[in-house]
């Protein structure tokens, strides 16, 4: 069954054509890594299957609906968007972000938002402020107020990219995780991470698609060589290859 | 209403405080003892112009610094940036502008329904015309729509000027609007203070359906539209209701710069940054700096009578500097 889905979708901003006739099927669940080369067009279009930017032709469709005729709220509901940087205008609290996460939802019990703050580990700093928090717990407060509402599609931009390896690992198992019975799509520049983590690998390169398959055999393909523009050695290891990327000779 | 409830009440008591050294300040000093004299009753004359002049007086600079106060929470909120105003982003001049207009220019209306009418267009247009020359310059930072709003005051100031030039003669006096641009209460009639106690209550109402979505905007526009926020119409919203509240300030007190800066921030630091406890918060802080500022403004020089506007400004001024110094450092 299909949750999500992208019909020909074509971006243009400015002259630059940022997607370029993409489309794309995505299930109920699953965990899904988007990667590929700077301005492959990654951001642009977890951005415009959020629903956040409005493509210049094409329709993202969700469950039965298109993605343009649902309301924002319940666009809201349904998706969850996690940005590649995330900073308040206000130095708010992490119990006060939590709850603006939760007031997507209009039946949210207060156990709700007590539940992600435990489940996440914010109890003990849920009057604490935004601006005296660690990268690590921003992440964990962003996760807390985006799965408040346990959205049954996640769309994640990146958002450990900044963070040490024991966070980032913490943040990649919960993204993957949630891929068990919900669908969890997230954009990953650690290839490493992307093989090793995720059921489904989708490498994009100039607004297109180039390779859509799953992790294990995609690790192999040439193509990726090609897409990154480098060489690929795959060194072998006990759970599978590893990539070390070498500068391509001419 | 969150927050501790011994800052409710430090607020409350602070205001009830500058109320009564606010109806006891003037060029003749009254004492408390004056006052509750008046209050009971009594026929004196002393007595009779306390209740008549000085206390309405008081009151309605109070409710003008709460709605300055409501006007500032609601740009700040929009702008997202603590340094947003009515006042120097070109809203209150904008007002002062349609003011100048009803004041000066014979309209077959009367002027108590065009003054707040036109108060009301000029904020509204002024404002919109910030935002557009932000959005189409592509600087919609903070710092480009502080700049355009400085550029818009400006044209609307050299506007409101040349109005006043041209169009003054003997029988519209200057001395009126020049109270306008310089920003002053006037004593209203107690009908008249009624009504704007209910425009202010109004406005806090207004505003407050406002809060949770400028809580959610305060996000970042990628996140509030994450979060099912449709962020261009409802900055048309909430830009629509700030005109309103900058519009009921502006024709009841006139210009009166820096409240609506400074109102917000100190409220901010009491109650935190959520906007459900801090507009009401922020309506009591303008009460109070207006209430103080009046009372200043009425018993500095007497019997000369400083106008409102330059003594917040002078008080004011040097706040604007020093959170710009701040945020420059970070």
């Amino acid at each position: 069954m299909t949750r999500l889905a992208a019909d020909n979708l074509v971006v243009r901003r400015g002259g630059a054509t940022l997607l370029d006739d993409l489309s794309l099927s995505l299930g109920t669940t699953g965990s899904v890594a988007i990667i590929g080369p700077n301005g492959a067009g990654k951001s642009t279009l977890l951005k415009v299957l959020a629903g956040i930017e409005k493509p210049s032709a094409g329709t993202v469709r969700v469950g039965d609906h298109d993605l343009a005729s649902l309301s924002s709220t319940s666009r809201a509901r349904t998706i969850g968007f996690l940005p590649q940087y995330f900073d308040p205008h206000w130095d708010l609290t992490v119990q006060e972000l939590v709850r603006l996460g939760a007031e997507r939802s209009d039946h949210l019990t207060v156990d709700a938002v007590d539940k992600v703050i435990s489940t996440f580990e914010l109890g003990g700093m849920d009057r604490r402020r935004w601006s005296t928090l660690s990268g690590g717990e921003r992440a964990r407060v962003l996760l807390a107020a985006v799965l408040v509402v346990d959205p049954p599609v996640l769309l994640a931009d990146e958002p450990a990219a900044s963070l040490d390896i024991r966070h980032r690992l913490d943040v990649i198992e919960t993204l993957t995780r949630r891929g068990n019975d919900r669908l969890s799509v997230v954009v990953v520049h650690d290839l490493d991470l992307a093989f090793r983590f995720f059921e489904r690998v989708i490498v994009m390169d100039r607004g297109r698609i180039v390779i859509d398959a799953p992790a294990d055999s995609l690790i192999e393909d040439r193509r990726l060589d090609a897409v990154f523009k480098v060489r690929f050695e795959r060194l072998k290891t006990p759970d599978g290859p590893l990539l070390r990327a070498m500068r391509d000779q001419p | 209403m969150r927050g501790p409830i011994h800052t409710w009440l430090a607020l409350a008591l602070a205001l009830i405080l500058a109320v009564v050294v606010g109806a006891c300040a003037g060029h003749d000093w009254a004492t408390p003892a004056d006052l509750w004299r008046a209050a009971a009753g009594d026929q004196a004359l002393r007595s009779r112009l306390l209740v008549d002049w000085r206390i309405p007086r008081v009151l309605a600079a109070a409710l003008v610094g709460a709605l300055l106060g409501l006007g500032g929470v609601v740009f700040q909120g929009v702008f997202r940036n603590p340094l947003a105003e009515p006042y120097l982003l070109g809203s209150a001049g904008g007002a002062a502008l349609g003011a100048t207009v009803a004041l000066l220019v014979p309209l077959a209306m009367p002027q108590s329904i065009l003054l707040p009418l036109l108060a009301f267009a000029g904020a509204w247009g002024a404002t919109v015309l910030v935002i557009g020359i932000s959005r189409v310059s592509g600087a919609v930072d903070a710092a480009g729509m502080l700049l355009a709003g400085v550029a818009v005051a400006a044209i609307l100031g050299a506007l409101r000027s040349f109005l006043m030039l041209a169009l003054s003669d003997e029988t519209v006096s200057l001395q009126i609007v020049l109270s306008w641009v310089l920003g002053g209460v006037q004593t209203p009639t107690w009908p008249v203070l009624g009504l704007l106690a209910l425009i202010s209550a109004g406005c806090l109402g207004l505003t407050l359906l406002l809060a949770g979505r400028l809580d959610v905007l305060g996000l970042g526009e990628t996140m509030a539209v994450a979060f099912g926020l449709n962020v261009t119409r409802f900055i048309a919203v909430a830009v629509l209701a700030g005109s309103v509240v900058v519009a009921a300030a502006v024709a009841f007190g006139g210009l009166v710069a820096f409240v609506g800066l400074a109102a917000p921030h100190i409220a901010r630091w009491m109650v935190g940054p959520l906007h459900r406890p801090l507009l009401p918060a922020t309506a009591l802080v303008g009460a109070i700096i207006v209430t103080l500022a009046d009372a200043i403004a009425r018993a500095a020089l007497p019997p000369a009578e400083i106008p409102l506007g330059l003594v917040t400004a002078v008080a004011g001024g040097p706040f604007f500097i020093m959170l710009l110094a701040r945020r420059l450092r970070t």
